[in-house]
């Protein structure tokens, strides 16, 4: 579990007991309400706000606090950088969500087959998994895009593709954990099919690490795709946090502005998320609270 | 536990041994070398023009009423100090070139070592006239038919041996057969070699840029004893005297090449001109983009930098360490506009191209995207030429206009095009782009923006069948006389699968006949009236919507004295070249 | 002893299997997705008729059947030969050589500068759980996770080069220099510090809080409680008993990790134009360069396979419990 940095934990406590103590930890209620925040700007701050992102709004190259320009400043073609972050919310969250979720579902398919039935399936798919985790996950996204071209969908597989080796194997690790449990010998001990005792004995129970693998997955996706976007990798007709950076880069030493503020906003984004998942983790696991 | 905590000391004294080690080899290693970044660097392989030299925008040097023109002025009025000997001075560049001779390919990146490693016949001076370079003098008869070089006895090449008349004769040969620019030499009939420092060029009609052709970059001189050695004179685009240890006859020698790193070239010592050159050494480095050539600059990091940026252009005006070097006077003169591809149905409906260039503010670009930086181009020949011709079709702003064109050509819905750009200077080029999608949506004209990942991939549309492309933003260079770099992209018989070719698909019986009668027309007066006359034609047709040009090249330091002020500017030996410091 | 030779032997055996698999996916992602290498490689020649697509096919092994191509490769590649760039026209291997010390030295002051600061930062506030400076390091670790690489170098160079003027902007030397080698190593160091300490930075982050983490659970081990017994002084229990094993995670970690710290050495080198083989592989995939991309994932799989192959081994040594194919 390593790769991700962040270290999962098995986890002890579940169901509401965890909820409550998710509230009681005051930095993961800070990280889900900036979160709720974001989401909130993406959805409705661009029509509150009502400059659109990709028309030029003033004169290129205003700093901040330009009394002619915006807020935020203008970027080589004047365009709004306030509108432009506000707007690029959209893209950069929705390939992270739909990247991430592809991961994890891709992750828990492989991850619970080899850790339920084990023997040469495990072996078999531990194997596989393998060869996409000796892969540098950024450089495996790269080339994908490469192959593919740009553009949003293609951004999304290219990076969902490269990170579910992770979440496999900490499916595969409790499942393998929790299929010797008693609960779960006393479903197969009256009849259930492979499948049920899958789906609704074991996975809501694996469900706790899992569930922070996945906020920390979205983070990471959110990286990738900015990474993607800063190398110009990335659709230039579609407006995300990365691909500003990634238009304004060769403009980064004269106007700051341009990059910085985007790349706030990623930073601030990505760490509500990780503050979340971290407060998960606590709350599902009281005993490494503050780890 | 002792063991243990042994074992794990090991592990860090290893992990520190290691970086120690490869810190000590990484500050030698000149040889890891670096590649320039995308948008900089394209390569410089593609056939016809150069595209790595996509034009760049280069900061204005200067109306006359501006600081940095006083500057200029206040150095001249000083007393001319005395040329010193010695140093090294370092230029910047974010153009990368596959080789460095510029006979067997073109390009920025291959030009600016290129016209310090091989000599020239001529020099051409900033009135367009020939200087004597390697050939010390030359007659031309009387129906210009017959064009007579005398070469500068005793000169050597790198390796020592005489520079002679077959030398001369095989660089000719060998340009003919491998250089992009067809039209250079196109009227030579042969070549006689009467003796070891004569050479005799017989036409077949007059050809005015034949001084264009013998002059600085465009004429290396190369060495026959080592190039001809059986590769097939059209091959030798892959001989390796054109990568490391090339030998030239030019004032500097190439001493060490990484071509996406660094060059070093350094002082020949028996050059032919007696005391020349003054510079010791002269390092090209290649660098990411053009900010990093700017703030190489202000450190004082980089003497000299090629290609500073619009958004530079001021600050190197308001830099009093920093003297702006004017554009080549047209003599590479980048062109930029909107090209359309006529081959295509939409676009061959010359009211859709039309309603397109009413819709472009021209003026916008220059003064908003370009901070009046640029300067307009309205006819299609550089504004530096004698030949331009601004009293053309402008096509001014006018939406109204642009969408009853768009109704009359069957598009009242308006229509879904995309727009393709060279992967060149963002400012020039993709932003100009993005620009113009955004202006055309005004009058229903949806416009995607394709971007190439670099020049080859870019060039692939013209290989794609009529459909692969609508428009582009596209720099033909000028290269000096019209014949090289203008007529090229406008003659019928230059239709074909090509780059910087006509990939217009542009053809008119008239503007052909005007094209090749002014190239063999040896008087200025008229052969500017036939230009101005293929200008006005080709403004109202639209093969291509004219956009700007660019009126500097780069910056110095203020104390690179003697920076060549002919036509070619940079790209020029550097013989003169020294230091004040 | 013959246990563990059988042992490294079977991890040797699955890592050259891995690397194979590698081999043949990369292979076929390439040669398997839309787009035709020949068009490019008109388009660099500038020349685009039939004849000479055909030529270039012919040249360039395009128009064998996929799965000869496949075999010429694998058996290429086990001779060490990955091809030739077809833009540099030189073979892959000898220009990945050529930018594996300065991607290594990059990586390697970055892994260092983290590990050390990291495992101090663990130490320090490990031993006051609840103080603020604690709390910090857990916010920093997920400011450092969530902070894209690529910016944090950006903002470091405007600041930093741009606007103080303090270090280079970029580039691996000052080509003007003429010193002797201790003024090349000072100025290799200087081109050094920026890069190495932005993807540190991010490193650190993490790497403070696995320390921590990990001490706490050291401390709380009864060898500790029984060194604190017998009456120890606390600085000896910390640094001499407790560090050691605390430590080790960290190691791990840092060795599972290479795969990562290539993926955002590949940003750094970018934004400082460091000549290294990160850069390496994305100016050849603006170049459309397939040999070289697919070289340059096969050598960078390669370096992560045998890192985790050493972590292993080198674990092995701290903790022969470990059995080979352990699960976590």
């Amino acid at each position: 579990m390593t790769d991700l940095g962040i270290g999962i934990e098995s986890v002890e406590t579940g169901g509401r007991g965890a909820f409550r103590m998710f509230l009681r930890n005051k930095a993961a209620v800070a990280g889900l309400v900036v979160f709720t925040f974001v989401v909130l700007v993406t959805i409705f701050g661009p029509g509150i706000y009502g400059v659109e992102a990709h028309k030029m709004a003033a004169g290129p190259f205003l700093g901040p606090g330009d009394d002619a320009g915006p807020l935020l400043g203008t970027d080589y073609l004047g365009r709004d950088i306030l509108a432009g972050v506000i707007t690029g919310g959209r893209t950069t969250l929705f390939v992270a969500a739909v990247a991430g979720a592809m991961a994890m579902g891709l992750g828990l398919v492989v991850g619970s087959l080899a850790g339920y039935f084990g023997g040469w399936v495990d072996a078999l798919l531990m194997r596989f998994t393998e060869i996409f985790q000796a892969m540098p996950s950024l450089l495996f996204s790269l080339v994908l895009i490469y192959l593919l071209g740009p553009g949003t969908w293609k951004e999304t597989l290219a990076i969902g593709i490269t990170l579910w080796a992770l979440p496999a194997r900490l499916t595969r690790a409790e499942f393998l954990r929790l299929r010797e449990m008693e609960f779960v010998k006393a479903s197969r001990a009256i009849g259930c099919s492979d499948l049920r005792i899958m789906t609704r004995t074991i996975l809501p129970n694996a469900m706790p690490p899992l569930l922070v693998a996945a906020t920390l997955l979205v983070v990471i996706a959110v990286l990738f795709h900015a990474g993607l976007a800063f190398l110009g990798m990335v659709d230039i007709n579609t407006i995300s946090w990365g691909s500003i950076m990634g238009k304004n880069k060769g403009y980064a030493l004269t106007a700051w502005w341009t990059v910085a503020f985007p790349g706030l906003a990623i930073v601030t984004t990505g760490l509500s998320i990780a503050l979340i998942g971290d407060g998960l983790q606590d709350a599902f696991n009281p005993k490494l609270r503050g780890r | 536990m002792n063991t243990v905590f042994k074992r794990w000391i090991k592990i860090i004294t290893l992990l520190a041994a290691l970086s120690l080690f490869s810190a000590a080899c990484g500050s030698s290693d000149s040889d890891s070398s670096s590649d320039s970044s995308s948008d900089s660097s394209s390569s410089a392989a593609a056939s016809d023009d150069e595209p790595a030299a996509a034009s760049d925008d280069e900061p204005e040097a200067a109306s006359d009423d501006e600081p940095e023109a006083e500057e200029e002025e206040a150095t001249e009025e000083e007393a001319a100090p005395q040329p010193k000997h010695g140093g090294t001075i370092v230029i910047a560049t974010t153009q990368v070139g596959a080789n460095v001779n510029h006979g067997v390919n073109s390009g920025i990146g291959i030009a600016q070592p290129s016209s310090k490693i091989f000599a020239a016949l001529t020099h051409l001076d900033n009135n367009w006239e020939p200087q004597p370079y390697l050939a010390e003098s030359w007659e031309v008869s009387d129906d210009s038919l017959t064009i007579t070089f005398h070469l500068v006895a005793g000169a050597t090449f790198h390796d020592g041996a005489p520079i002679t008349s077959a030398d001369v004769k095989f660089s000719i040969e060998v340009i003919q057969a491998n250089h992009p620019f067809t039209g250079m030499w196109g009227p030579l009939e042969s070549i006689d070699t009467p003796d070891d420092l004569t050479v005799v060029l017989h036409l077949a009609t007059p050809h005015p840029a034949l001084w264009i052709a013998t002059s600085d970059v465009m004429m290396p001189v190369m060495p026959k004893h080592i190039m001809d050695d059986g590769t097939p004179i059209n091959e030798m685009r892959g001989h390796p005297n054109n990568g490391a240890g090339a030998i030239g006859s030019g004032p500097f020698r190439l001493t060490e090449y990484q071509n996406t790193q660094k060059i070093v070239l350094e002082r020949y010592e028996d050059f032919f001109i007696p005391d020349r050159p003054y510079l010791d050494t002269i390092i090209y480095v290649i660098v990411p983009d053009e900010d990093a050539t700017m703030l190489g600059l202000e450190s004082g990091e980089y003497d000299s930098g090629g290609y500073a940026s619009v958004i530079n252009a001021e600050k190197v005006s308001n830099n009093p360490d920093l003297v702006a070097i004017p554009d080549l006077l047209g003599g590479v003169g980048s062109l930029n506009h909107l090209q359309f591809n006529m081959a295509n149905s939409i676009m061959s409906d010359l009211r859709v191209r039309q309603a397109i260039a009413y819709t472009i503010d021209r003026d916008y670009v220059i003064n908003t995207l370009h901070q009046g930086q640029t300067i307009e181009l309205l006819g299609g020949i550089h504004p530096s030429s004698p030949f331009y011709n601004e009293d053309v079709e402008r096509y001014d702003v006018n939406l109204d206009k642009a969408r009853s064109l768009l109704y009359d050509a069957g598009y009242p819905d308006g229509l879904d095009l995309r727009i393709n750009y060279i992967p060149g200077p963002n400012e020039q080029q993709r932003n100009v782009a993005e620009y113009i999608a955004l202006a055309l949506g005004e009058v229903g004209i949806r416009v995607e923006v394709v971007q190439a990942a670099d020049l080859p991939s870019w060039a692939g549309i013209f290989f794609g069948g009529p459909d692969a492309w609508h428009m582009t933003m596209n720099a033909y260079f000028n290269w000096g006389d019209p014949v090289i770099g203008v007529q090229r992209a406008y003659v019928c018989a230059n239709i074909r699968p090509g780059v910087f070719v006509n990939n217009s698909a542009y053809c008119n019986e008239k503007v052909d006949e005007l094209l090749y009668a002014a190239a063999a027309e040896p008087d200025v007066a008229k052969r500017k009236a036939l230009y101005d006359e293929f200008q006005v034609i080709t403004a109202i047709e639209l093969p291509f919507y004219g956009i700007n040009a660019l009126p500097i090249f780069g910056a110095n330091q203020l104390y690179v004295r003697n920076q060549p002020d002919g036509a070619w500017g940079p790209l020029s030996g550097f013989e003169n070249v020294w230091l004040d410091k | 002893m013959t246990a563990l030779a059988r042992s490294i032997g079977i991890r040797l055996g699955q890592a050259i299997g891995l690397l194979l698999a590698v081999v043949v996916i990369v292979f076929l992602l390439v040669q398997l997705a839309p787009g035709d290498a020949a068009l490019y490689l008109a388009g660099e020649q500038g020349v685009g008729d039939p004849e000479f697509l055909a030529k270039i096919r012919a040249d360039y092994g395009l128009d064998q059947p996929l799965l000869v191509q496949l075999g010429t490769y694998i058996g290429n590649v086990a001779q060490l030969d990955l091809g030739e760039s077809t833009y540099f026209g030189e073979p892959v291997l000898g220009l990945i050589l050529d930018r594996l010390l300065a991607t290594v030295a990059l990586a390697g002051a970055a892994l260092l500068f983290a590990v050390i600061i990291g495992v101090a930062l663990g130490v320090f506030t490990a031993r006051r759980p609840e103080s603020p400076a604690s709390h910090g390091v857990t916010v920093m670790s997920l400011v450092g996770f969530a902070t894209p690489v690529f910016w944090l170098s950006l903002m470091f160079i405007v600041v930093f080069a741009a606007k103080w003027g303090v270090l280079p902007v970029g580039g691996i030397e000052d080509v003007r220099y003429e010193g002797g080698w201790f003024g090349e190593t000072v100025d290799f160091f200087q081109h050094l510090v920026l890069p190495a300490v932005s993807l540190g930075i991010i490193y650190l982050a993490i790497y403070s809080r696995l320390a921590r983490a990990s001490m706490l659970e050291v401390l709380e081990s009864d060898y500790i409680r029984t060194a604190r017994a017998k009456g120890a002084h606390e600085r000896v229990v910390v640094y001499k008993h407790a560090l050691r094993n605390g430590i080790i995670p960290v190691v791990t970690a840092a060795g599972l990790q290479i795969g990562n710290l290539l993926s955002g050495a590949l940003l750094v080198e970018f934004v400082f134009a460091w000549p290294g083989i990160g850069r390496l592989m994305i100016t050849s995939i603006f170049r459309r360069d397939s040999p070289m991309v697919v070289g340059i994932v096969i050598f960078s799989a390669a370096m992560v396979i045998l890192a985790n192959l050493l972590t292993d081994f080198v674990y092995r040594l701290i903790d022969p419990r470990i059995r080979v194919g352990g699960s976590r």
